[in-house]
């Protein structure tokens, strides 16, 4: 993505932002669309677009989880694993699913044809909804059990990709 | 490190408050840390450097108890109150100290005897002084590939670092150059660069100075030397007239590291270094070092011992048809030089000394107006720098300007013909190259309206334009208040005018074939601006060349007599503040060297008429006798802090002018620079190789165009005094019409294209 892209994209918010560092995150979020991850080129870009040096911009893309300097899977499928989704099973909904994509089961990843990426996710606020699953950064679903689970992960591989990748 | 900043107790604010149950004093607003610290009383840090900013507390290391206040207090970021009541030692603090270490080590590694910092190291020495003496932990720690390389000399261990910020702050804040940042977060967090790009600028060797632990060490004294094998001297770096406080580290007679000293000087370099003065004392030992001396004859060169070689320069003195003329360099010691004006009064009466330098006179009324130190520039409002550009010639000046920039939203003003390494932080004031006089008006009127200006001026770029240099001159005493800086060429340019030593006379005896014979010391006419003339005016005089590499002038020197550099002999060298410093006997050097200030005492002596004095510092203590301009000081005045030489007169060495040519206003301007980073001794370096460059012609794309030169092609340039061939580089930012080139890079000769007293050139530019 281009630093003009990203400038336009930012124009409009521009006023919702009284500090101009928080212009950063949604610069990075916007610039990760097209690829799904944030390639060096991007970063720069969003330097650019903001003003801020590559390093920094590069620091805080790094701090946050859903904001990836690597590349990931097309969708990217997170379980939550905080107290209510644990207590209500979510480590089999996760051992399954990495199990069923051959991840690794500590740090979760990406499948081999890198369609799926599976990751942990802190308390996503659906404890009612508990163990509950958000995909990219679409609506939070749940109750899963492992094998809904593995549905949801078939279902996403045969859907077409999304056209942007907000995440 | 400095680690504390230091407390005056002596001061009127002073409030009364309880330290471990003793009533103590310290000024009102200093932080619970210092005070303790100048109070005698150790409070642990790791986070906390007063020279990189406010505290941040990051560490939680300096917990304290202070009576009413919950839960324990970081005393790094608790200012003295009157009353209150602070215990460092009770149990509660001691317990929250031990617990803060515990956490820092559950990730450091326990490997302190194969690292680098071992022995000298905060977290070590602090682990054994506070520390818990044991672990709670029991899992693993967490492991990164170790080390990587931040850059070419400096490497990062990623496993040892306690993310104290240090770095990063150093990065972010004094040098400002972004680069450095904390990414990741929590137990992953590491220093890293924008996707592991080197780390290259022109001060970042400081980040191992700063490093309270071993994850920033050098990497040229990696695995070198122990805390315990090597002995720490105090000196001061010789590459540039900032005059920077240094320390060596010496292990068996080599200077294996210097760096910025514990306790720095804040009145100069307030402890950081650029990294030109940091690692190039390798340059040294680099190829073209004299280890023996060289007698040259009808035969052709030989090389021989020191004695033998001082005997041939004896016949060549006393054989010298005329006088004898003595030449210094820009970073000839205050000892060489007093021994040189001995000689001239004694064994070698009539001999005519000079500087090998700018001339002193259109400057005179200038250097004589109120002078301010280095450490002033932290209390001004307004900060106008004229002429030059202190990020390249005087590189440690950049960090004091961005601290009065950044921290205390101090004014930066630059007047000159291009982008200075401080254009992100300063106002520019646009004047094309050589015609400084057309800003003149609007710099004496942003003199005249501010309230405590320093104005800092560029030596070689005023002494081009005395119009210029009288008007500043006048505007600055006409503030009042205001005091100014000299951005000197000579790293003790400063210290051979305080002796009265004129850089110009002797080329015009030579020329005039007045002169017999010529010694020159640590001096190079034959590679120096003016080399032309130079050439012309030495004809066939024999030469005796005290000097510690190959150059030109030795090339063709009847005799050689190597010397010692400024990383290996005593001496005095006078910064561009005024401020004498002494510098120290490091490594012990070649062993067919000797240090300068012997080699002139060993002439006298073989002349038949030795000085009275055996000693540097008796020769100094001769020479402050002898030398107003040395305002008496001895080595016990300058200390290990130097001390300030009484500013000169008005009419000091007023006369000491050079022929003013007119440049006319055909052709380019040519804009002369001592880049130290292309000079001599960074070039030389092989830890420096980031900053090897070929030299080259910097011009703008517009002025290439006209020229019909694209990037990369050879130049031919030319002007009144000489000409040269150089690759032209196209770069943004300079103006049009005029042409940049850095003097004193080995191999170039841009030299030619200058009159020997300076002055404005202009060039023509032809493929």
């Amino acid at each position: 993505m281009t630093a003009d892209e990203i400038r336009a994209y930012l124009e409009p918010r521009r006023h919702e932002f009284a500090d101009p560092r928080s212009l950063v995150m949604p610069a990075l979020k916007y610039a990760q669309t097209t690829r799904g991850h944030l390639s060096r080129e991007d970063l720069d870009a969003v330097a650019e677009a903001t003003g801020f040096t590559p390093s920094f911009v590069e620091s805080v893309a790094s701090f946050y989880d859903r904001l990836y300097t690597q590349p990931v899977g097309n969708r990217v499928v997170s379980v939550c694993i905080t107290l209510s989704c644990m207590l209500r099973g979510s480590d089999e909904v996760w051992d399954h699913l990495c199990e069923k994509e051959g991840i690794d089961h500590h740090h979760g990843g990406t499948s081999a044809d890198g369609r799926i990426t599976i990751q942990e996710a802190q308390c996503l606020g659906y404890c009612d909804k508990a163990p509950c699953i958000q995909v990219d950064a679409d609506e939070t679903l749940g109750p899963f059990t492992p094998d809904s689970a593995a549905a949801l992960v078939d279902e996403l591989r045969a859907a077409p990709d999304p056209e942007e990748y907000w995440r | 490190m400095a680690d504390y900043a230091p407390v005056d107790l002596t001061a009127e604010n002073l409030v009364s408050f309880e330290l471990n149950g003793e009533k103590v004093q310290a000024p009102a607003g200093t932080m619970l840390v210092d005070a303790c610290h100048a109070l005698g009383v150790e409070v642990p840090i790791f986070c906390y450097e007063p020279r990189i900013g406010p505290p941040v507390g990051a560490c939680r290391m300096c917990l304290v108890e202070v009576e009413g206040m919950r839960g324990l207090q970081t005393a790094c970021s608790t200012p003295v109150q009157p009353d209150m009541v602070v215990r460092t030692t009770s149990e509660l603090a001691t317990q929250g100290q031990e617990s803060v270490l515990e956490l820092l080590l559950a990730n450091h590694p326990l490997d302190c005897p194969v690292c680098d910092k071992g022995g000298e190291c905060p977290l070590q020495d602090r682990t054994f002084r506070f520390g818990p003496g044991k672990s709670r932990f029991h899992e693993s720690k967490r492991h990164f590939l170790k080390p990587v390389e931040l850059s070419s000399r400096i490497a990062l261990d990623r496993e040892r670092c306690i993310s104290c910020f240090r770095c990063v702050r150093f990065s972010q804040e004094v040098a400002q150059d972004g680069q450095l940042t904390m990414q990741e977060r929590g137990g992953r967090s590491e220093i890293a660069t924008f996707s592991g790009d080197a780390y290259e600028a022109r001060f970042t060797g400081n980040i191992i100075d700063v490093c309270p632990v071993g994850a920033l060490t050098s990497i040229p004294y990696r695995f070198v030397a122990r805390p315990w094998d090597v002995t720490n001297t105090p000196s001061v770096c010789g590459l540039c007239p900032v005059g920077c406080n240094t320390e060596l580290t010496l292990r068996e007679g080599v200077v294996r590291r210097v760096s910025g000293r514990d306790e720095p000087n804040y009145a100069v370099e307030e402890g950081w270094l650029c990294d030109v003065g940091r690692w190039a004392y390798d340059s040294a030992d680099h190829t073209g070092r004299l280890h023996r001396a060289v007698v040259r004859d009808a035969n052709g060169a030989r090389e021989t011992n020191m004695a033998d070689a001082l005997s041939a320069a004896t016949l060549v003195l006393q054989r010298a048809d005329g006088p004898v003329g003595i030449l210094l360099g820009p970073a000839a010691t205050v000892e060489e030089a007093a021994i040189a004006l001995d000689l001239a009064g004694g064994a070698l009466r009539g001999a005519v000394v000079a500087r090998l330098g700018i001339p002193a006179g259109p400057l005179a009324p200038l250097r004589a107006t109120r002078r301010a130190e280095m450490g002033d520039i932290d209390d001004a409002q307004t900060v106008i720098v004229v002429g030059g550009d202190p990020s390249l010639q005087q590189p440690v000046v950049e960090l004091r300007l961005r601290k009065a920039a950044l921290r205390r939203g101090a004014r930066i003003v630059t007047v000159g013909s291009r982008r200075t390494g401080l254009a992100d932080v300063a106002e520019h004031v646009d004047a094309a190259p050589g015609a400084l006089h057309a800003a003149i008006s609007d710099i004496a009127a942003r003199i005249a309206a501010s309230a405590e200006p320093v104005v800092l001026w560029d030596e070689a770029e005023l002494a081009a334009e005395p119009a210029a240099a009288d008007a500043l001159a006048t505007a600055i005493a006409a503030n009042g208040a205001a005091r100014q800086i000299e951005l000197g060429q000579d790293p003790n340019g400063a210290g051979l005018r305080a002796l009265g030593i004129p850089a110009t006379g002797l080329r015009d005896a030579l020329a005039a074939g007045r002169l017999g014979a010529l010694i020159t010391v640590h001096a190079d006419p034959r590679s120096a601006p003016g080399r032309d003339a130079w050439d012309a005016a030495l004809g066939d005089v024999p030469v005796v060349s005290v000097a510690t590499h190959v150059d030109a002038t030795t090339d063709r020197a009847t005799v050689v007599l190597p010397s010692l550099t400024l990383w290996e002999q005593e001496g005095t060298l006078v910064s561009m503040t005024g401020r004498a410093q002494r510098v120290r006997r490091g490594a012990d050097g070649p062993d067919g060297a000797a240090p300068g200030w012997e080699i002139l005492i060993a002439l006298g002596h073989y002349l038949g008429a030795p000085p009275a004095y055996r000693t540097p510092g008796a020769a100094f203590a001769a020479a402050a006798k002898a030398h107003p301009g040395l305002g008496g000081l001895t080595y016990d005045d300058m200390g290990t802090l130097g001390a300030p030489l009484p500013p000169p007169a008005a009419d000091h060495l007023a006369g000491d002018a050079g022929e003013s040519v007119a440049a006319g206003s055909a052709g380019l301007a040519l804009v002369a620079v001592r880049d130290v980073h292309a000079g001599r001794a960074a070039q030389g370096s092989e830890a420096l190789l980031a900053f090897h460059a070929p030299a080259a012609a910097r011009v703008s794309a517009a002025t290439a165009e006209r020229a019909r030169l694209t990037d990369g092609a050879t130049a031919r340039i030319s002007s009144p005094h000489g000409e040269a061939t150089l690759p032209v580089r196209v770069a943004p930012g300079l103006p049009d019409d005029a042409v940049f080139v850095a003097l004193g890079t080995p191999g170039a000769a841009p030299e030619s294209l200058l009159g020997p007293d300076r002055g404005p050139v202009r060039v023509e530019l032809r493929p």
